[in-house]
């Protein structure tokens, strides 16, 4: 079974994910909050928060290591600098736009003509 | 009236965090990669064929804290009022107990992210 793409690439050609940094986590659980992806989970035993998923993290996505009170969540790289690389070596622009137009038929009222509503 | 869904960001009323993107229509190559990298359930963007740009339509729809969209953008043309700083000046805010409830209600709802 073929993984999880993005944008056609294989998501599991990319490392991307966050590490909790163990001594300044409070054990909050405002990152599994913030995940929509499932990456985090709770260790009913030990009372912690884990990462369980690190490949399931949206590719470049920091929003867990942002809204950390502690600063505990890190990344292998620099969020732009990943995505950047990744947008330009996996040349993913022709499988962008099919689903821009998937997404403009989807959701219509989302195109928007500017100039003639100014008129 | 903000959908009830976008209303709240863990108790904390979102229209008072500062929090969405902005284009540069100067610099924006119409793409469409920020379109369709905010999730369905958000889209806060749409795009003008017209003009070949994405417009943004609902910032108070975006998830406090995301800015994937910015940081995809090969052309660096969205930005963001705000850094990580000011986010976690706003998470300490959050009530403790909103987080208690709210992580109840994750767990109960998705069983697969408790482990042993």
């Amino acid at each position: 079974m073929a993984g999880k793409e993005w944008f056609g690439v294989e998501r599991s050609t990319f490392s991307w994910g966050p590490i909790i940094d163990e001594e300044k986590c409070t054990q909050c659980g405002l990152c599994l909050l913030s995940c929509g992806a499932g990456v985090f989970g709770y260790s009913g035993s030990k009372k912690t928060f884990r990462v369980i998923n690190f490949g399931s993290c949206t590719m470049g996505c920091t929003t867990c290591g942002k809204v950390c009170p502690e600063s505990a969540i890190s990344f292998p790289d620099s969020s732009r600098t990943f995505m950047h690389s990744a947008v330009v070596k996996g040349k993913i622009f022709p499988k962008v736009k099919e689903a821009l137009a998937l997404r403009l038929e989807k959701f219509p009222d989302h195109v928007q003509h500017l100039k003639s509503e100014e008129k | 009236m903000l959908d009830p869904f976008f209303a709240k960001w863990h108790g904390i009323d979102r229209t008072t965090i500062e929090w969405g993107p902005k284009i540069d229509a100067t610099k924006c190559t119409g793409c469409g990669l920020c379109v369709v990298t905010c999730g369905e359930k958000r889209n806060v963007y749409g795009f003008d064929p017209d003009s070949k740009k994405a417009v943004v339509m609902y910032p108070q729809h975006c998830m406090v804290g995301c800015d994937n969209c910015a940081m995809a953008c090969l052309w660096d043309a969205i930005s963001f009022p705000h850094d990580a700083e000011y986010l976690k000046v706003l998470s300490r805010k959050i009530n403790k107990e909103q987080i208690t409830k709210e992580l109840d209600k994750k767990l109960t709802e998705n069983p697969g992210l408790v482990i042993e």
